[in-house]
């Protein structure tokens, strides 16, 4: 019982980690048809910010972990303006391969600037201790990932209900001229976009860090790829659906583990791959996708 | 057979393409060093795989990042046919099925791996000409993870990161030029067939060329297909010519390279992927080199590990920037040389 | 009911109009709509563009909010807005119930009118605006929670007029508002215009329903081709033209 148990808190950590940042995807794609492939880049950004207040001996939790939630914003914002402008309203392959060679231009840099090899980050070790929760032993951390989720999806949900810039992201999914059309300005919903995606990113940042306790350049890119297919799955720029994708990656990664026989262990990512790859079939647009229309508007 | 005027002029701009290639091929072989020779080899392999994408990219203008895979397919499937018994002994003491069992001759390990290659390409294009857009991409992403899991993982038969030795290298480079070559044609042909042509005009107008009755999905396979076979052909003539194969470069870093190519020349023209293919080689080519930290004007610079990395994706961003069609948009070489002859 | 045109002012527009647009050429890629039109609208007035399908209506309104690639001089309110972006239209005063409404239909009746008021700072007075408008339109006051998307083509033309007003604009384009409506709500949506014309409003009303659009136009332009081919009064261009009848079925 208590092994189901947390089992079901591991999928639920793993699933929110997903969730976060396919959420940080999704509010990409949905505003701007941007498969945005240097999210992951923005997520080892928050890594090496660590890194860098580490070598400056600064070792408080708040100043580390606002560092590099705010780097990861940063980040976000700057890509938008320097790269993602030129291609803001081109097809979305053109989009996709822009995103692909920022992606690589900044793994080098991390590469060139600091180093190709993990770097160690022990500042948010902290953020990891036992619990007891209703008689289930667990990580603080899985708790502190979960309720940090849900508390986004909240604080998300009423950001996009309740602000005019948030019912703009809204209405821009659909019909983005229109909504320029009644005067708001398009730069602030893309700079909202990317900022919203960049702190998204900065917080699955914390948790990847605290888990891993090292960074490398490439520290997101395997979480977002993952993170992608949730979006997919889900269906692409539903930001319900990226985190019903995210929370069932968790699922199935975890049921992978734990239903995959020893030997086949080093399978997983291929059988996760594959089954995503055949709900995808199942429902080309995926399973909550807002329905497009071919053709022409009247 | 009769062609239409855009198939004669197609066999005219391959014909310039395919001259250029012979030259090159020429010149490496009489002047060039043994090293030499080796990059412009790979430079051709990746000439076969850029020609392989174009054939689906730029006809349906889909992302496919799968195709390094299936490069990888064809090469494992050649190598682990043609390599001799004795060398299986050693390096897969543990193959199922009999796999270390048997070797084939060079040429009908070559239709093996074509065929195999054909048939889970088929498979998986039944699958992907049902997705659109975004879709395509990320499904073929997936695709190229568990294609590459399944090489790491099943090492008792890929041997995952470690080299598969023992490939008779039966490849030179009078052959790939040869190969090149016949895809040149190959490729361009199909860009101008009837295939080709309502390929091209379902992706600029999906709803319109399937009320004139145009089967999108069956098009599409056709090219998927054939392109998973350019690819197999490219993963053979690399394993044939090395001799030792790894999972490591038919994965992520291989997928961008190759990428990066067909978009920089400019994925709806063939001339625009050979023109891709032969910049990026040559130009990666010198930014190794300053990678190195060599001596340059008597300044002694420092070693830039990632430098390749960079310039790379520099050019995929600026290009996307400045010229999203490439250098060569929709323009194909003898476009220049055929001015006002319609 | 009665229409407040003011004969005599017309046809000469005043010596600073509204909205004066001089030469415009409209391009679609390499298709070019418009070929270069004048016209002008004089403040307080309603001034229509008529013409058939394809004539260059929705291309000239287009050009005017900006979202169009156009050339020539579009002279608004005294300032040359020629460069302007869409937004920066907006916030001069201009807005617009584009051609096939265009609301936003994955968002709530009340919170399409809410984006609408997006660019005013004033609180009170937007929300002062919303309830007016909810209650102007009772149907949309009862589905105030409801997905605009679900509402009928009347509802949300009405919506879409709403949802320009909500700007507080100096001029409202009004891009075929009677299509694809049954004629007892084309009916209403006239009736709400010309409510608004007797408030003060400025207008510029784009339509192939030539009948209901002269008959509460001060002024009209008949547009075919891309070129103005007529223009005058609802009296003059009636009457006389046998043009006007083979483009707008006016007898």
């Amino acid at each position: 019982m208590e092994y189901v148990a947390q089992q079901v808190m591991n999928a639920l950590a793993f699933g929110a980690e997903y969730a976060l940042i396919a959420l940080g995807l999704a509010i990409v794609f949905s505003i701007m048809g941007l498969v945005n492939f240097a999210h992951g880049e923005v997520i080892a950004v928050g890594g090496y910010t660590m890194v860098a207040f580490a070598a400056l001996a600064l070792s408080n939790p708040f100043i580390v972990i606002g560092g590099a939630i705010a780097a990861a914003v940063l980040m976000s914002l700057t890509l938008e303006r320097v790269a993602f402008r030129p291609v803001r309203y081109a097809d979305p392959t053109t989009g996709l391969l822009t995103a692909f060679g920022v992606s690589i231009i900044l793994q080098n840099v991390f590469l060139l600037v600091v180093s190709p090899r993990p770097v160690a980050v022990t500042s948010l070790y902290f953020l990891d201790w036992p619990v007891r929760l209703m008689g289930v032993q667990v990580s603080s951390l899985q708790v502190f990932e979960a309720v940090t989720t849900v508390l986004v999806i909240i604080g998300l949900m009423l950001f996009l209900k309740r602000t005019t810039l948030g019912l703009a992201m809204r209405a821009a999914s659909l019909d983005f001229e229109m909504v320029r059309m009644v005067g708001v300005r398009s730069n602030r919903v893309f700079a909202m976009a990317f900022m919203v995606s960049g702190l998204l990113a900065g917080l699955a940042c914390i948790f990847i860090m605290a888990r891993r306790g090292s960074v490398d350049p490439h520290l997101g890119f395997n979480p977002v790829l993952k993170a992608f297919v949730a979006c997919v799955v889900g269906g692409f720029g539903s930001l319900p659906g990226a985190v019903l994708g995210g929370f069932l990656l968790g699922a199935i990664e975890v049921a992978m583990l734990v239903l995959l026989p020893q030997e086949y262990g080093g399978m997983k990512d291929a059988f996760v791959f594959g089954i995503i790859a055949l709900v995808l079939v199942w429902r080309p647009d995926g399973i909550l996708s807002p329905r497009t229309e071919k053709g022409d508007k009247i | 057979m009769i062609l239409n005027p855009s198939q004669k002029r197609g066999l005219v701009g391959a014909a310039i393409l395919a001259a250029v290639l012979i030259a090159i091929g020429l010149i490496v072989t009489y002047f060039g060093s043994r090293y030499q020779l080796r990059l412009v080899y790979s430079a051709f392999v990746n000439l076969l795989v850029v020609l392989a994408m174009q054939v689906f990219m730029g006809n349906a203008r889909l992302t496919n990042l799968s195709h390094s895979a299936f490069m990888g397919i064809g090469a494992y499937v050649a190598a682990i046919c043609v390599t001799p018994v004795t060398v299986k002994a050693i390096s897969l003491p543990d193959a199922p099925w009999g796999l270390n069992t048997f070797s084939l001759d060079p040429v009908s390990s070559a239709v093996l791996a074509i065929v195999i290659t054909a048939v889970l390409a088929l498979i998986i294009g039944l699958f992907v000409v049902r997705l659109t857009g975004s879709g395509v991409t990320i499904f073929s992403l997936a695709v190229l993870v568990i294609v590459h899991s399944v090489f790491l993982y099943r090492t008792d038969i890929f041997k995952g990161n470690q080299a598969f030795f023992g490939i008779p290298q039966v490849f030179s480079l009078t052959s790939i030029v040869v190969l090149s070559v016949i895809v040149v044609f190959l490729v361009r042909l199909f860009r101008e067939s009837r295939w080709g042509i309502q390929l091209r005009a379902c992706a600029d107008d999906e709803v319109g060329a399937a009320a004139m009755g145009v089967n999108i999905r069956r098009l599409r396979l056709i090219a998927w297909v054939l392109s998973a076979v350019l690819l197999a052909v490219a993963g053979i003539a690399y394993a044939f010519f090395l001799g030792t194969i790894s999972a490591r470069p038919f994965y992520f870093n291989h997928v961008f390279l190759t990428l990066a190519m067909l978009i920089l020349g400019g994925m709806r023209t063939v001339t625009g992927a050979v023109l891709g293919t032969l910049l990026i080689s040559f130009g990666l080519e010198c930014v190794r080199w300053l990678e190195t930290g060599p001596v340059l004007l008597g300044v002694d610079l420092p070693e830039v590990l990632g430098l390749s990395g960079i310039a790379l994706g520099v050019v995929i961003v600026l290009t996307m920037a400045l010229r999203p069609g490439g250098i060569m948009g929709d323009y194909e070489i003898e476009d220049f040389l055929l001015k006002g002859q319609e | 009911m009665e229409l407040s045109t003011q004969p005599g002012a017309f046809p000469a527009p005043g010596p600073e109009p509204m909205l004066k647009v001089e030469n415009l050429i409209v391009s679609h890629g390499p298709i070019e709509a418009v070929h270069g039109i004048s016209f002008a609208v004089d403040q307080g007035r309603c001034v229509s563009l008529l013409g058939p399908n394809g004539a260059g209506k929705t291309s000239t309104i287009s050009a005017l909010m900006g979202v169009a690639r156009s050339s020539g001089q579009i002279a608004f309110d005294g300032a040359d807005i020629s460069d302007l972006p869409v937004e920066s239209r907006v916030q001069a005063g201009m807005s617009v119930a584009p051609e096939g409404r265009r609301i936003f239909s994955n968002l709530s009746v009340e919170e399409n009118l809410v984006l609408g008021g997006a660019t005013r700072p004033d609180r009170d007075g937007k929300d002062a605006d919303i309830s007016r408008w909810l209650e102007t339109f009772p149907i949309l006051g009862e589905r105030r929670d409801q997905l605009a998307g679900t509402l009928s083509g009347g509802e949300q033309q009405m919506l879409a007029i709403s949802r320009a007003l909500m700007t507080r604009p100096k001029i409202l384009l009004l891009d075929e508002p009677s299509l694809g409506l049954a004629p007892k709500i084309v009916t209403q949506i006239f009736q709400m215009i010309e409510q608004l014309k007797a408030d003060g409003m400025t207008i510029l009303l784009v339509e192939q329903n030539a009948t209901q659009a002269l008959r509460l136009s001060d002024y009209a332009y008949l547009l075919n081709n891309g070129r103005i081919v007529a223009e005058g009064t609802k009296e003059t261009l009636g009457q006389s033209s046998a043009l006007m009848a083979e483009l707008t079925g006016i007898a």
